[in-house]
C-alpha cells in the first residue's frame, strides 16, 4: 500500500511533495503566470499613462493603421528571413570544419568563434558603432583594399544600417549556434564518415547527406531559439542607433517599438502590450511551422 | 534582588523610550530632499549650489542630488509613476520641457501644483505655458534653451565676411555664406545629425509654430513654418554644407574639432564651446537666421528643463519652499550659475544682474549674456503638446527622402500620418 502511494497517481496526494514545490510554484505564479495574464488583459486597454480604459479590440485595429508598427514588423521579418538562414548555415559549416580532428589550432578557433556571444551586448554594440563609423576601421580597410571607392554610410543610410545590424547579430550569435552543432557532431559515429569516404562520397555530399540529416533535431532547436531571439531583437539596434531605430525607422524592431511606446512616447501600456503579443503570436506560428516542416521530413 | 532588578528594568525601559523618541524628533527635524537630474557639469552642479544656499538658512534641510543619464531619469520616473509606489521616486525631479505635458497629463495627481506659491508672472511665458494643465501650474521653470548662432570669426574672415554679415540674416543667406566658406576655407558650415530633429524644431518655433496647435491638435500638413523648416534643412543637406554626425558626441565633435564654422543651438552649449581654450577669441554669437515667412523671428528655443515636485513626497512642503526661495527669488544665485555654468535661467528679474552685463573674453569681449537674455524675451510661445517625441521621430524618418528630392508636401503628409497613428 505504502509502495503504491509512492508511485503512480498516489504521488499527487502527497502533501510533503507539494510543500516542497510550493515556494517555487508561488514564485512562478507571481512572476511569470500573473504578468502573462495581466499583460493580456492590458492589451485590451488603451489610454495615456495611468488613465487606462477598457477599449475592446481598439489596440488590434490600431495595429493595422499604424505605419510605424508595419515598418517595425517588416524590419523584424527582414532580419529574420535574411539573418537566421545565413547564421545557421555559417554555424553548420564552421562546426563541421572545426570538428575535423586534424585541424591545427582547433581549440583556439572554437574559443575565438564562441567568444562574441559572451561579450557584453552594450560593449560590442559600442565597438561596432566605432568600427563602422564613416571614417572607422571597416571603411578605411575596405578602401585600402580597393574594394570600395568611397566610404559606405553604414549608420546613416537606411539599407546599410540594416546590413550593419545583420552583420552585428551574425557576429555575435553564430558561435553560440556553432557550439550546439559541435556538441551534436561529437555524437555522430565517425565510422559513418569513414565508410562514406571509402565509398568515394565527396566532402560536400557528406555534409549535405550525412551531417545535416543527422543534426536535424539540433538544427530545429537552434532555428527555433534563433527565431525567438531575432523577433525579440532589441539591444543591438538600441545601442547602435542611440535608441532611435534610425535612420528613417529603417532599423526599428518590434521590441524597440514596444520600448518607445512605454518609455519614450506618451506611455501607452495597453498598446505596448498588444505589440508584444504580436511577437508572441509570430513566435508561436513560426515555431509551429518549423516543427511541422521538420516532422514532414522524418516520414 | 527581584525588586532591584525590576527597578533597573523600568529605568532601562524609560531610557530606551526616551532615546527612541529623541531619535524620532531628530529624524522629523532633519529633512533630506532627494533630487534626480542629469548632466553633472550643468544641472547637478547647479542643483548642488542651490541646495547649499538653502541649507545655509535652513540647516535642518539637506540635499541628495542624484546624477543619472537623461534617458535613465525619464525611464525611472515613468516606471516609478506607473508602478504607483511613491517610495521609488525622488522629491524633486528634472523634466525637459518637451516631455512635461506628457507626464502631467498621463499621471494626473503625481506632481504638486505650485500655482498658489510661486509668482509665475516673473518667468518667461513660454516656460510657464509648458507646465500648465487646466489652469494649474506645476513645477519651477529652470533653464532656458534660448537659441543662438555661434560662429567662428576666423573662418568667416578667411572667406571675406565680417561679424556684421552674420547679424539678422535669413536661412537662405546662411546657406549662401556656407557655400562660400566651404569654397574658400574647405570647412563645412555646420554639423548635422540626420537622426535629430532639433534644427527643424528650432526653425519651426522661431516662426511661432510647432508640431501642434494651441489646443494640442496636430498641426503638420498646413503648417507653413514646419514646411519652411523642412525645406531649409533639405536645402542645407542637398547643398552639402554640413558635416554629418551620428549621435550627440559625434555632433559635439564637429565644432570642438574646428571642422565647422557655425553652431545653431541652445544657449546651454556655451559651456561646451568654451571648453576649448585654444579657440578663445575665435567665436562670436549672433541671433539665429530667420525664415522668410510671416511671423518669422530670430529667436527660438531648444530644450531647456524645469524642476517638478512629486505630490507623494514626504518632504513636499520643504521641497516647494526650497524651489521658491532659490529658483523663484534668489537673483544672486542666477548670477552665479550664469558665470559658473553658462545657465540662462528663465526668471526675468535675474536678467538685470551684473553677470548679464559682463563682457565675455572668450567671445572677444562681446556681451553675449545680454544678447541671450534679450532673445529670451522674444522666444515665440508655443504649445509643445504631449506628442513631441513621436513627431520628432516622424520628422527624422522623412529627412533622408527629403534630401533625395521628395516634395516637402509629401513628406508633411507622411509625418502627419505617422503622428496621427500615435495620437489615440
Amino acid at each position: 500500500m505504502a509502495l503504491a502511494r509512492r508511485g503512480g497517481i498516489g504521488r499527487y496526494y502527497d502533501v510533503n511533495g507539494w510543500l516542497f514545490v510550493a515556494p517555487a510554484l508561488g514564485l512562478i505564479g507571481l512572476f511569470m503566470v500573473y504578468p502573462i495574464f495581466w499583460s493580456l488583459w492590458m492589451s485590451f486597454q488603451a489610454g495615456r499613462g495611468m488613465m487606462m480604459k477598457f477599449a475592446g479590440f481598439a489596440n488590434i485595429i490600431r495595429l493595422w493603421n499604424d505605419p510605424v508598427f508595419i515598418k517595425a514588423l517588416t524590419n523584424t521579418m527582414t532580419y529574420f528571413i535574411v539573418q537566421v538562414p545565413i547564421m545557421i548555415m555559417l554555424a553548420l559549416i564552421l562546426a563541421s570544419i572545426l570538428n575535423n580532428p586534424r585541424l591545427v589550432g582547433r581549440a583556439f578557433f572554437r574559443t575565438a568563434i564562441f567568444l562574441p556571444c559572451v561579450t557584453s551586448l552594450v560593449a560590442y554594440a559600442v565597438l561596432f558603432k566605432g568600427m563602422f563609423a564613416l571614417d572607422g576601421i571597416v571603411n578605411s580597410t575596405l578602401q585600402a583594399l580597393g574594394i570600395i571607392a568611397s566610404p559606405i554610410p553604414w549608420q546613416t543610410h537606411p539599407f546599410w544600417a540594416k546590413a550593419l545590424v545583420i552583420i552585428a547579430i551574425t557576429w555575435r550569435w553564430t558561435g553560440y549556434n556553432m557550439i550546439f552543432y559541435l556538441a551534436a557532431l561529437q555524437n555522430i559515429d565517425r565510422s559513418i564518415y569513414e565508410v562514406a569516404r571509402i565509398d568515394g562520397v565527396p566532402a560536400w555530399a557528406r555534409f549535405t547527406h550525412i551531417t545535416i540529416p543527422l543534426l536535424k533535431p539540433v538544427i530545429l532547436f537552434t532555428t527555433v531559439i534563433s527565431t525567438i531571439g531575432t523577433l525579440q531583437l532589441f539591444d543591438e539596434v538600441y545601442n547602435l542607433t542611440e535608441g532611435k531605430g534610425g535612420p528613417s525607422n529603417a532599423t526599428l524592431t518590434l521590441s524597440l517599438y514596444i520600448y518607445n511606446l512605454t518609455f519614450r512616447f506618451m506611455p501607452n501600456f495597453g498598446y505596448a502590450a498588444t505589440v508584444s503579443y504580436v511577437i508572441v503570436v509570430f513566435v508561436a506560428i513560426l515555431a509551429f511551422l518549423q516543427f511541422f516542416l521538420a516532422r514532414e521530413r522524418d516520414k | 534582588m527581584d525588586i532591584f532588578a525590576r527597578g533597573h528594568l523600568s529605568r532601562i525601559a524609560a531610557l530606551a523610550l526616551a532615546s527612541a523618541s529623541l531619535l524620532a524628533v531628530t529624524a522629523a527635524e532633519a529633512k533630506e530632499i532627494t533630487i534626480w537630474c542629469w548632466d553633472p557639469n550643468f544641472n547637478v552642479a547647479i542643483m548642488k549650489e542651490a541646495g547649499a544656499r538653502y541649507t545655509k538658512t535652513h540647516p535642518d534641510v539637506t540635499f541628495n542630488v542624484v546624477d543619472f543619464a537623461k534617458t535613465d531619469v525619464e525611464q525611472k520616473l515613468q516606471t516609478g509613476l506607473a508602478s504607483g509606489t511613491a517610495a521609488a521616486l525622488p522629491d524633486i525631479v528634472l523634466i525637459e520641457d518637451y516631455g512635461a505635458q506628457k507626464y502631467l497629463q498621463s499621471f494626473p495627481g503625481a506632481f504638486a501644483a505650485l500655482s498658489g506659491t510661486v509668482d509665475y508672472s516673473g518667468f518667461a511665458p513660454y516656460k510657464v505655458e509648458a507646465m500648465t494643465v487646466d489652469g494649474q501650474v506645476y513645477g519651477m521653470p529652470f533653464d532656458s534653451g534660448v537659441t543662438g548662432l555661434y560662429y567662428r570669426k576666423d573662418y568667416l574672415e578667411q572667406a571675406g565676411f565680417k561679424p556684421e554679415d552674420m547679424q539678422n540674416i535669413t536661412w537662405d543667406r546662411f546657406i549662401e555664406i556656407g557655400k562660400e566658406i566651404e569654397a574658400k576655407t574647405g570647412k563645412k558650415m555646420m554639423g548635422l545629425d540626420p537622426n535629430d530633429a532639433g534644427l527643424v524644431r528650432i526653425i519651426t518655433q522661431s516662426a511661432g509654430q510647432w508640431y501642434f496647435d494651441k489646443e494640442g491638435k496636430p498641426n503638420i500638413t498646413g503648417n507653413a513654418a514646419l514646411k519652411a523648416a523642412l525645406e531649409t534643412v533639405g536645402k542645407i543637406m542637398s547643398a552639402n554644407i554640413y558635416k554629418p554626425a551620428n549621435g550627440w558626441s559625434d555632433w559635439v565633435g564637429t565644432f570642438t574639432s574646428g571642422d565647422v564654422a557655425t553652431v545653431v543651438t541652445g544657449v546651454w552649449i556655451t559651456g561646451t564651446v568654451k571648453a576649448q581654450p585654444d579657440q578663445a577669441g575665435k567665436w562670436g554669437v549672433a541671433p539665429i537666421p530667420a525664415l522668410s515667412i510671416e511671423g518669422a523671428t530670430h529667436a527660438s528655443n531648444l530644450g531647456g528643463s524645469s524642476w517638478y515636485v512629486l505630490e507623494s513626497s514626504a518632504e513636499k512642503a520643504e521641497a516647494i519652499d526650497f524651489l521658491n526661495e532659490i529658483y523663484g527669488k534668489d537673483i544672486d544665485f542666477y548670477q552665479k550659475i550664469l558665470q559658473d555654468r553658462g545657465a540662462v535661467g528663465s526668471l526675468l528679474a535675474a536678467r538685470s544682474g551684473p553677470a548679464y552685463e559682463a563682457a565675455d573674453p572668450f567671445f572677444g569681449g562681446e556681451k553675449v549674456w545680454q544678447n541671450f537674455s534679450d532673445w529670451l524675451a522674444k522666444v515665440p510661445s508655443v504649445n509643445y503638446g504631449v506628442f513631441t517625441n513621436e513627431a520628432d521621430l516622424a520628422v527624422t524618418a522623412q529627412l533622408p527622402a527629403l534630401t533625395q528630392g521628395m516634395p516637402v508636401d509629401e513628406a508633411l503628409k507622411a509625418i502627419d500620418a505617422e503622428v496621427a497613428g500615435h495620437i489615440q
